[in-house]
C-alpha cells in the first residue's frame, strides 16, 4: 500500500507543476485582492477605515469628545447617557463645533472618515 | 457613494438557495413515490438537482472569497461560527443514535434474550477490523494536523502529500467499513441491534464519504494555489469536520464495538 501511496503523492506534486512562490504557498500580502487586500493594507498603515475594530472610548469632555467618524459632513448619534438606559437620544451630529447630548450634555465631534475607492 | 463603508460582504442574489429547495421538497416526495409506486425517477431528478446545486454554490464561495477577496476578518469570523454550529448540530445528531444504543442496550428486554448482545447476535470482534479502523482514523488525524501545519509554514509540497495521504486513508476506511458491512453475520433487520449498529455507524460511514469529499476539494484548491499561509479557511473547516468524524468512530468503538460486544 505504501508504495502506492507514495506513487500518487508522486504525481500529485508533479502535476502541482513548479514552485510559483518561495516555499510554494502564497501569503496574503501576495495573493489578497479586493476588500481582503484594501483592509489588510489599511491595517499594515495603522488605520481601520471599514471600521472593523471596537470604537475608542473617550471622556466625552470638552476636551476629550467622543470622535465620531463621518462619510459625509453629518451622522446620527444615539446616545445611551447611562448604561442600561433604555431610551436612546438620537440627534444629527454636524460637521464643525463639537455637539452636545441634549439630555446627558457630553461631547461629541463628527471627524471625516476616508473611504478607499 | 458607490461603496460600502463596512468590512461584511453583502452577497449578490443566488439561485442557488432555490434549486437547493427544489431538490430538498423533490428528494422527499421522490422517496414517497418511491416506497409506494416503484418510481425512483423524482428521488433520483432531486439528488441530481441536489449535487448541481452543491457544486455552483460552493464554486461561487470560492469566487467570492479568494478570487474576488470579499472574506475580510469579519466574513471569515462569521464563517468560522457557522461551521462551528453545523459542526455542533451534527453532534446532537449523532447523540440521538447513541442515546437510542444505550436505551436499549443498558436494559435488554426480555424478547432479545434479557442480554446484550441479544440472543443469536454474534457481534464483530472488536480487536480485529474495527480496531484497525480506529488507527487509520487516528492516523488521518495526525496526517491533516501535518497538511494544516504545512499550510502555514509555506511548504507546498509536504502540505499536498499530507493531504492526499489523509484523503486515502479515509478511502480505506470507508473500503474497509465497506468489507465489514459485507461479512457481517447480522443485519439492519436483525432486531433492535442491527438496527442501532447499521443506522449509527452508517450514518457515520456517510460522515466519513462526505469528509473526504471536502477534504478532496481542498487538495484540488491547495494545487491550485487558492490558499495563502494565512487564510485558509476552507481547509481548516475541512479539518475541523474530519476530527468531528474521527471522534464520533472513537465513541461508535467504544461503545458498540467494545463495550457493546
Amino acid at each position: 500500500h505504501l508504495q502506492e501511496i507514495e506513487i500518487v503523492c508522486c504525481i500529485l506534486t508533479i502535476m502541482a507543476g513548479k514552485n510559483r512562490f518561495a516555499s510554494g504557498i502564497p501569503t496574503d500580502d501576495e495573493q489578497a485582492t479586493g476588500l481582503e487586500k484594501i483592509v489588510l493594507e489599511a491595517s499594515k498603515r495603522g488605520t481601520d477605515p471599514y471600521s472593523i475594530l471596537k470604537p475608542q472610548e473617550y471622556a466625552g469632555s470638552k476636551q476629550d469628545p467622543h470622535i465620531v467618524p463621518s462619510i459625509t459632513n453629518k451622522r446620527i448619534v444615539g446616545c445611551v447617557c447611562e448604561e442600561d438606559n433604555t431610551a436612546v437620544v438620537w440627534f444629527w451630529l454636524h460637521q464643525g463645533e463639537a455637539q452636545r447630548c441634549p439630555s446627558c450634555g457630553t461631547y461629541y465631534k463628527l471627524v471625516p472618515h476616508e473611504l478607499p475607492h | 457613494m458607490a461603496h460600502q463603508a463596512h468590512a461584511y460582504h453583502m452577497v449578490d442574489p443566488s439561485p442557488w438557495p432555490l434549486t437547493g429547495a427544489i431538490a430538498a421538497l423533490l428528494m422527499t416526495s421522490g422517496l414517497a413515490i418511491w416506497f409506494h409506486f416503484h418510481s425512483t425517477v423524482l428521488m433520483t431528478l432531486g439528488l441530481i438537482l441536489l449535487l448541481l446545486t452543491m457544486y455552483q454554490w460552493w464554486r461561487d464561495i470560492i469566487r467570492e472569497g479568494t478570487f474576488q477577496g470579499h472574506h475580510t476578518p469579519p466574513v471569515q469570523k462569521g464563517l468560522r461560527y457557522g461551521m462551528i454550529l453545523f459542526i455542533t448540530s451534527e453532534v446532537f445528531f449523532f447523540l440521538g443514535f447513541f442515546w437510542a444504543f444505550y436505551h436499549s442496550s443498558l436494559a435488554p428486554t426480555p424478547e432479545l434474550g434479557g442480554c446484550w448482545p441479544p440472543t443469536g447476535i454474534t457481534p464483530l470482534d472488536p480487536f480485529e477490523v474495527p480496531l484497525l479502523n480506529t488507527a487509520v482514523l487516528l492516523a488521518s488525524g495526525v496526517t491533516v494536523t501535518w497538511a494544516h501545519h504545512s499550510i502555514m509554514e509555506g511548504e507546498r509540497k509536504q502540505a499536498i502529500q499530507s493531504l492526499t495521504l489523509t484523503i486515502l486513508l479515509g478511502l480505506y476506511f470507508t473500503a474497509l467499513q465497506a468489507t465489514e458491512y459485507y461479512e457481517a453475520p447480522f443485519t439492519i433487520a436483525d432486531g433492535v441491534y442491527g438496527s442501532t449498529f447499521f443506522v449509527a455507524t452508517g450514518f457515520h460511514g456517510l460522515h466519513v464519504i462526505i469528509g473526504s469529499t471536502f477534504l478532496a476539494v481542498c487538495l484540488l484548491r491547495q494545487v491550485q494555489y487558492h490558499f495563502t499561509s494565512e487564510h485558509h479557511f476552507g481547509f481548516e473547516a475541512a479539518a475541523w469536520y474530519w476530527h468531528f468524524v474521527d471522534v464520533v468512530w472513537l465513541f461508535l468503538y467504544v461503545s458498540i464495538y467494545w463495550w457493546g460486544s
